[in-house]
């Protein structure tokens, strides 16, 4: 492990402004919540920020009482703070009664251990688990100027929104939040930015290094949760190469908003399969207004793999997202 | 042959060491200090083939805390004194002859992950900073990732005179052999039947990383690593260093598995020994965890191409196999693949080439050359069986071996094993005899395999002694890697003496101290060592009975150095397993709904510990038939599945409730008749899984390990 200066401050605003000093200084920073996934990268000295190396200043956020906790907010919805463990989101009673989907999601995380430390902004912000980045490949999301996967092994890269890199986004609770429409509120030295999925996430093809939006100094500070009527029934279903402590090979958060037999809307947000959370309208679309059925389901599977780009060694994951999709669904239809 | 109740062997009995273990105050080897210690680490190869044509320590020395740089133009030590290492038992005078010399540290480097370059410093941390201010420059060789483009023509040679390993006599021959007259059984087969098998690399993944720490007294060399077998290990060291055997002693008091990955010495060893020479202070070299994963060993994948000749009766008339294994780069154990014995076809020939690549080492692995070579010849049958419209029960028993003139064994159980095993597992419901035509997305399966296993005997030494008070100690050099061996040799000294467990103390783990023991490597531990002990306290007890225990400053010592032999019988332990799997057809998931084993293995001395055992070895066997790879990216040589997370290894919640009955005999041989158990329930667990997703999906795979993606090509 390089040596490095941690940093413990007590707020957003003085954890932006540590950052953006040392930025000044010509030192390179990063941000720890539970730091599951941040050690293990400073460890084996793999670039967390694109390009930067070994970070010389970690800030440890977990200080910031102001990002902990989940909030009722006054428009009907909630509020999560970035540094809520995971295991709170899935124990909190608000977030299970309106948004199951988050809260299996949540829980559907690594181990017991790991949700107890990680938090959700770190499950949102951590980097990709690609095995080339993992091993210290000099690849687009280490900075470099290629992608080894796609000529490489790319069993578990991505159908969808791949190019240059075909990493798939390896959060869990991510697809679920943005199955409902979650607001992403980052804090940095330019003040502060409400974003959504679209505007946060962002696909290879316009940044090939980064995940998301958040700039170097910029904090995830909350997630914002829209208010979801009583009538909104959701679920995620994930599918692993082991039973639990690694992540999906695919996953689907599925929310639906049912008026009696009937439903209303729809979203799908597949996880394990795209660069970003990935959202399948044509298939939400198929179940506005219907009655949910078997048959139905099979073709809102159908329609979420349509224009799906498998590499040579994930073919497979085609019918199985299509599968996925079609019994999340039903599941949750019920 | 049923075996009588006896007063401490065959009762469960826990661990005399579990409490400290549990309360963590057993010493593990990084657990160790010594005073004025220094830390080391070791640097590895980034590229798969080259030659190292300039190495520059000098940034690495400067830092301060630094102690000792090493790199190959400062030491050359040979390690393993040859292309296979090992202790006495293994190849002693092809280390004598051998032309593929390793060193600890190789200008000529062969695999990503070969140790280029030793830090010593004050800390890890420091020596670690280190490893990171030394330049290399590499002249990059052409490298070779696959069995069957290595042995090809104009292949990269990572050895002159090519990609085949040298044999104890440094030839590039096949391991095996012929039996019989394999045309003859192929004239007489009604059909004939060929197929293809693979199976993939895979780490021995013991959970404690390596570590060694050494330090001198004059010129005897002390070391405390974690090892398989002190002795075995002592006569390593001894040899690469260019000492005595008796110059070095090998301690290790507590390790946390091994599965035949810490057998014999480790470069690592050698590294610790040399830095703590030059700077005269004890030094630890120590591995993280990525490290110990590219750096130590894992299961050699195979290849292999079966053929078989069968009957329109279904009697098997011949069976042919050549095949390939990948040894990594240097030899360190055979390369072999077995199984075909346990059927009783007279006409056989075995052809397996141990293939050098520039992937990580390949050596011995919980029954190093069976899981693999079962998964084929069983999953072979197993096709067979299903095309001749046989139920393979109905197969096995009618082409298992059996006892002949020939071939006579110590005792025979395998048709019970079978018979029991199908009654209890109840394989007439279970079984689908037209595979793959369950209604539904989600099919079950069962599938069935069987084994035997060498139950080996040999020699091995133990010291017992009594003292006033009845009190006795008994003298082995086992270490206990995990199957309780401290344990179960206090037993056998107590069932003997005929005095209890508790008046036993045990001395282990120290080459100096204890006699030689094979160590805990090929199952042999309990029947070799303990047989000494046996016979050792037996012997004592004479001595008891004609003077009386020992009183005041007395002592009494008995030892015993036997090599017992069954003058040609084959003694063998039998078994047969039964899974029942749901393959999601849809998904590629794969759930093993039921589980269940039988086992001959003599008597079984602790009942608690050997069905641990069996338990623990059918989950290795489960996660390399469903899940556990190494994949290689094949453009730049470097490995991809490092670590627990990737390699996919079987969680708690992966494994099903395993049930398993021991058929106790005594055969007269070994300590009270007691058989192998540690490495038994590894041997047909993937074949078992095979043969049963193969009935639930009524597509034969024929690839380790059978993931989602081959599922749903299967499938699709
Ligand atoms: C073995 C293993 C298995 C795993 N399995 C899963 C799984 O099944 N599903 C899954 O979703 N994840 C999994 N993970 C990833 C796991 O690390 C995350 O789930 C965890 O939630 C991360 O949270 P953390 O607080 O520990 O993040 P950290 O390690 O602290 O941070 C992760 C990243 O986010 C950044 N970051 C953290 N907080 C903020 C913030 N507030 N603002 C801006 N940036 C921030 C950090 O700089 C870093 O780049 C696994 C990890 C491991 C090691
Ligand atoms: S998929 Fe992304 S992370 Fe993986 S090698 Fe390509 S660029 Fe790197």
């Amino acid at each position: 492990m390089k040596t490095f200066t941690n940093r413990n401050p007590e707020s957003v605003g003085h954890a932006v402004s540590i950052a953006r000093d040392a930025i000044g200084g010509g030192r390179s920073v990063v941000f720890a919540g539970g730091g599951t996934d941040l050690l293990q990268l400073v460890k084996e000295r793999i670039p967390n920020r694109p390009g930067s190396g070994a970070p010389d200043v970690i800030i440890n956020l977990k200080g910031i009482a102001e990002m902990n906790g989940v909030s009722r907010r006054n428009d009907g919805g909630l509020a999560i703070g970035g540094l809520t463990s995971l295991s709170a989101v899935s124990a909190n009673t608000d977030v299970s009664a309106r948004y199951n989907a988050v809260a299996e999601a949540a829980v559907s995380v690594a181990t017991l251990q790991m949700r107890n430390v990680g938090t959700i902004a770190g499950n949102v912000c951590q980097r990709p688990w690609c095995w080339y980045y993992r091993n210290g490949f000099d690849c687009f999301k280490a900075g470099g100027n290629q992608c080894y996967s796609v000529s490489g092994e790319n069993q578990l890269h991505a159908i969808f929104g791949g190019g240059p890199s075909f990493i798939v986004h390896p959060s869990d609770v991510a697809p679920a939040l943005v199955a409902f429409d979650a607001i992403f509120r980052v804090a940095g030295s330019n003040g502060e930015r409400r974003l959504s999925a679209d505007e946060f996430f962002v696909l290879p093809r316009d940044d090939a290094r980064h995940e998301n939006v958040l700039a170097d100094d910029e904090v995830l500070v909350s997630i914002e949760l829209p208010a979801a009527s009583g009538n909104v029934r959701s679920g995620f279903r994930k599918l692993m190469d082991r039973a639990t402590w690694t992540h999906a090979v695919g996953s689907a958060a599925v929310a639906l908003d049912m008026d009696g037999d009937t439903c209303r809307s729809a979203s799908i947000v597949l996880g394990g399969v795209a660069p970003i959370p990935w959202r399948v309208e044509a298939a939400e679309q198929m179940l506005a207004g219907q009655t949910i059925t078997a048959e139905l389901a099979e073709a809102v599977g159908r329609a979420a793999v349509e224009g799906a780009q498998p590499l040579a060694k994930n073919r497979y994951k085609v019918p199985m997202t299509q599968r996925l999709v079609e019994r999340t669904v039903l599941a949750v239809a019920g | 042959m049923a075996v009588d109740p006896m007063k401490t062997l065959g009762q469960d009995t826990p661990r005399v060491d579990a409490y400290e273990r549990v309360t963590g105050r057993a010493t593990y080897n990084r657990d160790i200090k010594l005073p004025g210690m220094l830390y080391a680490r070791v640097l590895r190869s980034t590229v798969p083939h080259a030659m190292v044509r300039r190495i520059d320590t000098s940034k690495a020395e400067a830092l301060p805390g630094v102690r000792a740089v090493m790199t190959h133009e400062t030491h050359k030590i040979p390690y393993g004194s040859g292309s296979i290492s090992g202790g006495r038992q293994y190849s002693d005078p092809h280390k004598d002859i051998t032309t593929r010399l390793r060193y600890t540290f190789n200008e000529h480097v062969r695999y990503v992950g070969e140790p280029v370059a030793a830090v010593a410093a004050v800390n890890r941390h420091i020596a670690e900073e280190a490893l990171q201010l030394i330049e290399i420059e590499y002249d990059e060789l052409p490298f070779v990732m696959d069995v069957e483009e290595a042995v090809a023509a104009g292949a990269p040679e990572i050895w002159e005179g090519g990609n085949i390993a040298h044999d104890s006599e440094n030839r590039q021959q096949p391991i095996g052999g012929q039996t019989g007259d394999l045309q003859a059984g192929f004239s007489e087969a009604d059909q004939i039947f060929e197929e293809r098998f693979t199976t993939a690399f895979i780490q021995d993944a013991q959970l404690e990383p390596r570590s060694s720490l050494a330090h001198w007294e004059g010129d005897k060399l002390i070391l405390h690593t974690p090892t398989q077998g002190v002795s075995n290990c002592r006569h390593d060291t001894a040899r690469d260093l260019g000492l005595e055997d008796h110059q070095v002693q090998v301690v290790c008091k507590y390790m946390g598995g091994g599965f035949g990955d810490k057998n014999g010495n480790y470069y690592f060893d050698l590294i610790a020994a040399a830095f703590a020479r030059d700077l005269g202070v004890p030094v630890m070299v120590e591995l993280s965890r990525k490290d110990d994963w590219l750096g130590t060993h894992g299961r050699w994948h195979t290849v292999q191409d079966y053929r078989v000749g069968v009957k329109d009766d279904g009697t098997v008339t011949a069976i042919e196999v050549n095949g390939k294994s990948g040894m990594g780069p240097y030899l360190r154990r055979s390369g072999n693949v077995s199984g075909m014995d346990v059927y009783a076809c007279e006409n056989t020939s075995k052809a397996i080439l141990p293939v050098h690549t520039n992937r990580m080492v390949s050596g011995n692995f919980r029954a190093p050359a069976y899981p693999q070579g079962y998964f084929a010849i069983s999953s072979m049958m197993d096709d067979v069986a299903y095309k001749m419209g046989v139920d393979p029960v109905q197969f096995a028993l009618k082409n298992m071996v059996r006892p002949t003139e020939t071939k006579q064994f110590t005792n025979y159980a395998l048709d019970q094993c079978i018979a029991m095993g199908a009654e209890q597992f109840d394989w007439q419901r279970r079984w689908n005899p037209n595979p793959g035509s369950a209604e539904g997305p989600i099919k079950r399966g069962a599938g069935m395999s069987f084994m035997m296993f060498n139950a080996r005997l040999g020699a091995s030494s133990a010291i017992v002694r009594a003292a006033s008070g009845g009190r006795y100690t008994v003298y082995v050099g086992v270490t206990d890697i995990g199957p309780g061996a401290k344990t179960t040799m206090s037993m056998l000294a107590a069932e003997t003496l005929d005095v209890p467990l508790s008046s036993v103390d045990i001395v282990w783990g120290d080459s100096d101290r204890c006699p030689y023991s094979v160590g805990e490597s090929g199952s042999r531990c309990t029947t070799m060592t303990g047989f000494a002990v046996v016979e050792a306290a037996r012997d004592l007890k004479r001595q008891i009975d004609e003077r009386g225990l020992p009183t005041g400053d007395d002592v009494l010592i008995a030892s015993a150095t036997p090599a017992p032999s069954t003058n040609g019988k084959l003694r063998e332990g039998f078994g047969a397993h039964f899974a029942e799997v749901e393959v999601d057809t849809q998904l590629g998931d794969v759930r093993v709904t039921k589980y269940l084993t039988v086992h001959e293995s003599g008597r079984i001395l602790n009942p608690l510990p050997a069905l641990d055992q069996i338990r623990g070895a059918v989950i290795q066997g489960i996660g390399q038939a469903l899940k556990e790879d190494v994949l290689y990216d094949t453009n730049t040589g470097h490995p991809l599945m490092t670590g627990y997370y990737f390699a996919r290894h079987l969680t708690h919640l992966d494994v099903p409730e395993i049930e398993n009955t021991f058929i106790e005999t005594d055969d007269g041989y070994g300590p009270y008749g007691a058989k192998t158990v540690g490495e038994s329930g590894i041997i047909i667990a993937p074949a078992t899984i095979a043969n049963a997703v193969y009935n639930a999906i009524g597509v034969r795979m024929k690839d380790l390990p059978i993931t989602r993606d081959k599922i749903l090509e299967a499938v699709a």
